[in-house]
């Protein structure tokens, strides 16, 4: 029993070493081009983003060619929304030799291929949600381009406050993670700040749909405000219920973490007339980059792009960049020259903190309009205000190893 | 050669084959990761009659325990595992000792009721378990003189463990417990009925099940580094009873057929396609109305047809049955 | 105050949870089988109304139609598909209609795209009803009202038609009304039918309160598990009793622990099989 056990061991060992090659696929044996990874949800409950986003990264793919007489080419990694499938896929593609990587909406996905990409020395460029991305668990190779909570909400609730001087009593729906207390806290202390009363949250689970008992106890409370701090569709279902409760017209609603375009379309203009949005990118920003990507993106796809899209095709786009600059695609060369760029990009001169590896750019306030002020079908709001509001990376508590 | 030294010499088979095939040690190690946790699955599906919507628990429970050993104290790998496998094991005696109070379908409401509870426990429970993010930050310490960080490394170390776990599986199964287990299956009443410890004996059916199924889960976990909450969400344990039951649940090799192709057709699909599981759904609907016994049944139409020498023959369609109802 | 809020709340939900939960109790209770797809008929149901009302077609004809829709797409189902699988065990019902499920929620996705959509209440449904302090939507209230009738209808056609007798008979004993005459496979068509129509029906009602997005039916499924088993599966009065009950315990628990809601309705299920194996109403 034990002889064979061996000796399979041993056959096991030596077929794989001897054959490893021969596992690889044709397509990347190649190894002259330059392929970037792309993991996305393609599939499950954020596979909208998942599409958008892989469009965004093949159009500034195709755009740009080749860098350093390479080929540039790129994969499309379907995570199915699962750390733990992004995790496997993403080492084989590391296994194959791609070693720069954009990708990852949902937080956990986001947080475990970060981790995996910096092991095996690649780069990883995320515009997921959680703080500890470039916070308490930043590393050398991952970085992200999306504004943290913090400045989620000091350029969403501290303008509003500003602008609303009445509203004096405010009621909070938060998700019960790591992220929802990131928004939480932050909204906690401009409240504290500007002396506005708190006068209650509601906490509920990632998984819930149903939001009509969090609203009653809101409209219990009788805020002057109601800020929602969750995401997705759960924000949608948050925002859609809370109309359908009359509460638009009782009280100022700040949906602070909003998708942008793609989630407006789902919304409508209905129940957007009237309600604040935080947002980490609108086509209708006013920079030259970006009234430059919406032009190409119109041409081609005959529409506009939205956050998944237009995020996918800068951070791919910063990859692509960084490798050039650096002479290779190289992990650690890339990062190196990645850290401290700075560049014009969609929302303003951006620029890459080297330190904990966070892009500092603008965080928006938006406002939906009436159906009737629209100007085009995708014209849902207006920029009410916009700026950057950045912890410092010890504040966001990185150490980077 | 016996059956079950033939089942083995298979899984060996397969075990040595994978890296032939597989372009990653990282897709060849979660196939037989999985092959153990579909193999024990089938221990209570197959062998005990048992559906247990409750694997996925015992999974995540050994994926979150390897890795809160390796994170925050300093025991070695082996010990690591050791305590998933434990761990699975108790949370499987638990489960089940409540569960096998109901029978048919409350039975399988109860396992669904519990892994949805514990999923909720995880969520709740988010300073132990790391919540929505997951247990992050799990080592790949070396087991003994041999380092474990390259995937073809880790590849044989799963597959040593596989089979092991495969033959100790075998050993169970062939067992006077095994055969009671297939008695209990068959008729309950009668095995009840002429002494056998009926509840003990499908505790302890759980509990080795359990068991393998946390050391699955551990060795997940060790393989990307992470103990996720989906791990011990209720599709984990869905996605471990489809490949138990599309490999077949006659012997415990068709789980190893039933998780090598489902892990490698469902990762092939994904990368060909984002609506892929419209596919893995009609397939499943195929393989429930003309391969009931799984893949390993048509492994066995295969050469039986081979060994008489004629072309395969065409399958009979199942016909409608309106009358009868199995439950 | 707030618990009376909370409780008219909850009742609202309720409903909704039992026009979602009966069908599959009563399909059940006459066939003994397990049916994993009956959130997809949620999810169809809800994207009918969605589809019809994008393309100009009355809130209420949209309402009508896609049950309609839906359980006529069920039979066919069962029909071609699923009558083949009765008589094999429980774990063939669960992969088939697991993988149907997919089917159905890949198919969504394909035809209406993965970013899901807003469904407006009907005009004169939009507004809030508002009592003194008391405020609710009023398309709340009318989902509340037409389920109240439904149900009221459903009782009617359970125990007061010959098709009710033959479905109670039949969850007894098949054999029995076969001996009675009856010829039980169109029996068994139209209950599945029935019992997906009812699903889509919840799915169209929920349209409006929930949006529609292609993975509405897991959900749904997961809450028309718990309320069949805490009911008793097969039971009407179960299914209506029990769905009031999670509806309302979901509700107050939001006040009281919100983030122990799901924690308690899976415990009580749970309980429930434990110490009532037949659930609150069910039939031996």
């Amino acid at each position: 029993m034990l002889n064979r056990r061996d000796l399979l061991k041993s056959s096991a060992l030596t077929a794989g070493s001897l054959l490893l090659p021969a596992g690889l696929r044709p397509a990347f044996a190649a190894g002259e081009d330059i392929t970037i990874g792309a993991p996305l949800p393609m599939s499950g409950p954020f596979a909208a983003n998942g599409k958008f986003g892989s469009m965004g990264t093949a159009m500034i793919v195709e755009e740009v060619g080749r860098i350093l007489d390479r080929k540039l080419g790129y994969i499309e990694i379907d995570t199915e929304g699962k750390p733990a499938t992004a995790v496997r896929k993403v080492q084989e593609a590391m296994e194959r030799g791609v070693t720069l990587f954009s990708g990852g909406i949902l937080s956990s996905e986001a947080l475990a291929m970060g981790k995996e990409v910096a092991k095996g020395n690649g780069v990883f460029i995320t515009t997921a949600g959680a703080d500890e991305i470039t916070g308490s668990e930043c590393n050398k190779g991952t970085f992200r381009w999306s504004v943290p909570t913090f400045g989620a909400i000091e350029q969403t609730v501290r303008p509003l406050i500003e602008q609303l001087p009445d509203a004096k009593r405010w009621y909070t729906i938060t998700p019960q993670y790591v992220f929802g207390d990131g928004l939480l806290n932050a909204a906690k202390a401009i409240f504290k700040e500007k002396g506005i009363e708190h006068v209650g949250n509601s906490y509920h689970s990632l998984t819930e749909k149903e939001f009509s008992g969090y609203l009653t106890n809101a409209m219990a409370a009788k805020p002057d405000a109601l800020l929602i701090l969750n995401f997705g569709s759960q924000s949608s279902d948050t925002l859609r219920q809370a109309v359908s409760f009359g509460m638009k017209q009782r009280m100022t609603i700040l949906l602070a973490w909003a998708s942008g375009l793609e989630q407006f379309e789902t919304l409508g203009p209905d129940l957007m007339e009237g309600v604040y949005f935080g947002a980490q990118y609108w086509h209708g920003i006013d920079s030259p980059f970006n009234r430059e990507l919406v032009a190409k993106v119109q041409a081609k796809h005959k529409m506009n792009p939205n956050y998944a899209f237009a995020s996918a095709y800068l951070t791919t786009k910063l990859l692509i960049d960084a490798a050039a600059k650096a002479g290779s695609t190289d992990g650690p060369a890339v990062a190196k020259a990645m850290e401290g760029m700075k560049y014009a990009g969609l929302t303003g001169d951006e620029e890459i903190r080297a330190a904990d590896h966070q892009v500092i750019k603008n965080y928006y306030l938006l406002k939906g309009k009436a159906k009737s002020a629209m100007k085009d079908k995708d014209d849902y709001a207006d920029i009410i205000s916009f700026g950057k509001s950045f912890q410092s990376p010890e504040e966001a508590l990185c150490k980077m190893a | 050669m016996n059956r079950a030294s033939l089942h083995f010499l298979l899984a060996a088979l397969v075990a040595a084959a994978l890296p032939l095939f597989m372009r990653s040690g990282t897709l060849a190690s979660e196939v037989l990761i999985f092959a153990m946790a579909a193999a024990a699955c089938n221990l209570l599906l197959g062998y005990t009659g048992l559906l247990s919507f409750g694997q996925g628990i015992f999974f995540g429970l050994g994926s979150y325990a390897v890795g809160l050993t390796l994170l925050h104290t300093s025991l070695p790998l082996s010990l690591a595992l050791a305590l998933s496998t434990l761990a699975g094991a108790v949370a499987a005696t638990g489960v089940g000792w409540l569960s096998i109070r109901r029978q048919g379908v409350y039975f399988v409401m109860l396992t669904l009721a519990f892994s949805q509870f514990f999923y909720f426990l995880a969520y709740t429970f988010k300073d132990v378990t790391g919540g929505d993010n997951g247990l992050l930050n799990i080592p790949r310490p070396a087991i003994g003189p041999f380092t474990l960080g390259n995937s073809w490394s880790y590849y044989t170390f799963v597959a040593v463990l596989f089979l092991f776990v495969f033959a100790a599986l075998q050993r169970v199964a062939s067992s006077t417990f095994g055969r009671t287990l297939l008695a209990v299956r068959d008729n309950e009443e009668r095995a009840r009925a002429i002494g056998f410890p009926v509840r003990l004996f499908k505790i302890t059916a759980f509990a080795v099940s359990g068991a393998v199924t946390g050391l699955a889960g551990a060795l997940h976990a060790l393989l990307i580094g992470v103990a996720p909450l989906s791990s011990i969400e209720y599709h984990m344990s869905e996605s471990i009873l489809i490949m138990t039951i599309i490999g077949g649940t006659g012997n415990l090799f068709a789980s190893v057929l039933g998780a090598g192709f489902y892990v490698i057709v469902s990762d092939l699909l994904s990368s060909i396609w984002p609506r892929w599981l419209l596919l893995l759904g009609g397939l499943l609907v195929v393989v429930a109305l003309f391969m009931q016994k799984g893949l390993w049944g048509l492994l066995e139409r295969l050469v039986e047809a081979l060994r008489s020498g004629r072309k395969s023959p065409v399958e009979a369609p199942v016909r409608p049955e309106s009358e009868g109802r199995g439950i | 105050m707030i618990y009376l809020f909370q409780l008219v709340n909850g009742i609202g939900l309720g409903m909704l949870y039992f026009l979602l939960a009966v069908g599959l109790s009563i399909i059940f209770g006459l066939l003994h089988f397990v049916n994993f797809a009956h959130g997809a008929f949620y999810l169809l149901g809800a994207y009918l109304v969605y589809d019809m009302t994008e393309r100009g077609v009355n809130f209420w004809a949209g309402l009508l139609l896609a049950p309609i829709i839906v359980a006529g797409l069920a039979a066919l189902t069962e029909t071609v598909l699923l009558r083949r699988i009765y008589h094999l065990p429980h774990t063939f019902h669960i992969l088939v209609t697991v993988g149907l499920a997919l089917v159905v929620q890949e198919l969504v996705i394909i035809l209406w795209g993965p970013v899901g959509g807003n469904v407006s209440p009907p005009d004169a449904l939009g507004g809030v009803f508002i009592l003194g302090d008391f405020i609710y939507p009023q398309y709340r209230l009318f989902v509340i009202g037409l389920t109240l009738v439904l149900a009221i209808g459903l009782w009617w056609l359970l125990e007061g038609t010959r098709l009710g007798a033959v479905v109670r008979a039949g969850s007894e004993s098949t054999d029995m009304v076969s001996l009675l005459g009856i010829d039980i496979v169109r029996v068994n068509t139209a209950v599945f039918a029935l019992g997906a129509g009812l699903a889509g029906l919840a799915g169209a009602l929920a349209a409006p309160i929930r949006g529609v997005e292609p993975f509405m039916g897991i959900e749904a499924l997961g809450i028309a598990f718990v309320v069949v088993v805490i009911g008793g599966m097969g039971s009407y009065t179960g299914a209506l009793i029990a769905g009031l009950l999670v509806g309302i315990v979901q509700s107050v628990m939001a006040t009281l622990w919100p983030e122990g809601a799901r924690l308690m309705i899976y415990l009580g299920m749970g309980l429930v099989i434990l110490t009532m194996p037949r659930g609150l109403l069910g039939r031996a």
